[in-house]
């Protein structure tokens, strides 16, 4: 069973290189934005030196320590997105492409079940793409990192007081695979309707996909005057980007009266785990995931493809 | 004897079609059944259901397995190579021998690596398939599925597309590395003339219905086939031939469980082609 597993999600790494070369290729162009802002930086010796010799009075450590976390977030937030996107295009292909390219009968003449088949899909879409990008995440940190450093010694600043003392490293990456992880958690009721749509759609699966995320709170609203399923896609979608932008907002406040929101000074602490666990939303969207990715595996077993 | 198969008034309908109709037959230990008929007779559908891939009316045994609730224990004794089973055109050599080595309990590497190098695809471990000629992804599929110890191997027109030398080829394979007394193969094609003389027995479906179902064996004491002309084709009319057609003038005449001794007088008497007989009963049951 979990010899199968691993076979069968190294099969989806095989098949998929988008897993890797997504996160690694926006990592890449987020790096090269650093080298070149760097770079272009150069021809402005006064301002650069006046910025380092300031930045290195500023505040004390901690101010230091929000400034940098803050920015490290960044990279952070934008791999996460493309991420999500990555994660809707794989499971929309990962039960249509077999069927379209024909291997599924090869699949299915192995000794391998539906159901361990499908879940090696969800697993895939819910750990190991956030885990890749994880991974991607901390090392676009530490290049970004290097590649001030070196710049910054170029000036004739001190990187590590600079940069690597006030970083809260294993606090942010602790924090940064928690919130992958728990936001993946989050999202599977859009994996699971993925993946369900992939499996029975015969064409256009993207749009078959989006038509009822858009059309069905419209109509719900338009019909029954309510806004259930608005809420429920609201609270799974737009809430958390309101979140992000709040913090995004408290570590603005720093640089106006040096206020250091608890998120951004360590953000391991301020993960509330309890609180993620005890949400009904996190329960029901589970459950609701359980449900599509059951009736994938059900569309796998009993479609007759001839 | 132990049967492999068995099928008791098996059905499968799509919607009010009935592709395959209350069909029984079993299959033994070692034996090379030839499953022949034309296309949509049900075929592919009858072979699906014996796979565990379709779900099915009637009672069907596979291994003493229900396939289609056991699909998993019957594919780890069991094979198949169908002309719609393709390889998933991505990947690489090498990855789909480490995927079915990791899945399949009965897979034996060593075995595929050695039989991969009396191919062309020797050379091609890190090619994709899609890289790889039509030949050569078949060479591949039949040296994957010649290394796993399976019991059953099914065939699906395992040769479409193929030319005429790796077809012969995949043959000439297929008794050498994988068939021995301990194993035994289903097969379908449309090609009969080329795996005639490999069956033990055959089976010839029709519109869902198996019209016959014999070993090869008696195949040469049921049927004979009489060639003759003029005052003596009109005799031999009357015993009542099952087909007849014209070659150069001459009429050739399909007579079951025949009367050697009268038809010889009239005529040069000779074993008919699997193919030959297969129209004429194709016709009969349609007459």
């Amino acid at each position: 069973m979990i010899a199968n597993q691993i076979a069968l999600i190294r099969r989806e790494l095989w098949e998929h290189r988008s897993i890797f070369v997504t996160p690694i290729a926006i990592g890449l162009i987020l790096s090269l934005g650093v080298l070149m802002t760097e770079g272009m930086l150069a021809t402005h010796t006064a301002e650069v030196d006046i910025g380092i010799a300031a930045a290195s009075n500023m505040g004390d450590e901690s101010h230091r320590s929000a400034v940098i976390n803050g920015l490290l977030f960044v990279p952070s937030v934008i791999i996460f997105i493309g991420m999500s996107i990555l994660v809707i295009f794989y499971s929309l292909d990962s039960l249509y492409a077999e069927r379209k390219d024909k291997s599924i009968l090869f699949w299915r003449s192995l000794p391998v079940t539906d159901a361990e088949t499908v879940i090696s899909k969800a697993l895939t879409g819910a750990f190991v793409i956030p885990l890749v990008s994880f991974v991607v995440i901390v090392a676009t940190q530490l290049i970004s990192m290097i590649l001030t450093s070196i710049w910054i010694m170029i000036e004739g600043g001190n990187a590590v007081h600079l940069i690597w003392a006030p970083a809260s490293l294993v606090s942010l990456w602790a924090a940064t695979l928690a919130g992958v992880l728990l936001m993946s958690l989050w999202l599977t009721p859009f994996l699971g309707w993925f993946l369900f749509v992939s499996a029975f759609a015969k064409r256009m699966p993207l749009l078959l996909a989006a038509l009822p995320i858009i059309m069905l709170p419209m109509l719900e609203n338009w019909i029954f005057g309510s806004r259930i399923f608005f809420d429920a896609f609201f609270v799974r979608t737009i809430q958390p980007i309101r979140d992000a932008e709040e913090a995004a907002k408290a570590t603005f406040e720093i640089s106006d009266n040096l206020h250091v929101s608890s998120f951004i000074a360590d953000p391991w602490q301020a993960i509330e785990f309890g609180a993620f666990f005890a949400k009904p939303d996190l329960w029901a969207g589970l459950i609701v995931s359980a449900i599509f990715i059951t009736a994938a595996v059900y569309v796998r077993r009993y479609r007759d493809e001839s | 004897m132990t049967s492999l198969v068995k099928a008791h008034g098996v059905s499968k309908q799509f919607g009010r079609v009935r592709a395959v109709d209350n069909v029984s037959f079993e299959i033994e230990k070692g034996k090379i059944m030839g499953l022949i008929g034309p296309n949509g007779a049900g075929k592919t559908t009858l072979l699906k259901a014996v796979l565990g891939l379709t779900d099915f009316d009637g009672e069907l045994s596979v291994l003493g397995l229900n396939p289609f609730r056991q699909r998993k224990e019957l594919m780890q004794n069991i094979c198949f190579i169908s002309d719609v089973a393709v390889l998933p055109r991505w990947i690489r050599v090498s990855q789909l021998l480490d995927f079915v080595e990791a899945t399949h309990p009965n897979f034996s590497r060593k075995k595929a690596e050695s039989l991969l190098e009396k191919t062309n695809v020797n050379t091609r471990r890190d090619s994709r398939v899609r890289e790889l000629s039509k030949g050569m992804v078949t060479q591949l599929h039949l040296s994957i599925i010649a290394a796993i110890d399976a019991r059953l191997l099914i065939l699906d027109e395992p040769t479409l597309g193929l030319d005429i030398i790796f077809r012969k080829e995949f043959y000439a394979n297929l008794l050498s590395d994988y068939f021995d007394e301990e194993r035994t193969i289903l097969v379908t094609t449309h090609q009969v003339e080329e795996i005639e003389n490999i069956l033990t027995d055959i089976m010839f479906i029709n519109e869902g219905r198996i019209i016959l179902d014999t070993p090869m064996d008696s195949l040469t004491d049921s049927y004979v086939e009489l060639m003759t002309s003029g005052e003596r084709a009109d005799k031999a009319r009357k015993m009542g031939p099952i087909a007849e057609r014209d070659i150069f003038g001459k009429s050739v005449m399909l007579f079951e469980r025949p009367d050697r001794d009268r038809l010889g007088e009239l005529g040069e008497l000779h074993t008919p082609s699997v193919a030959d007989l297969f129209v004429a009963k194709i016709k009969g049951a349609a007459a």
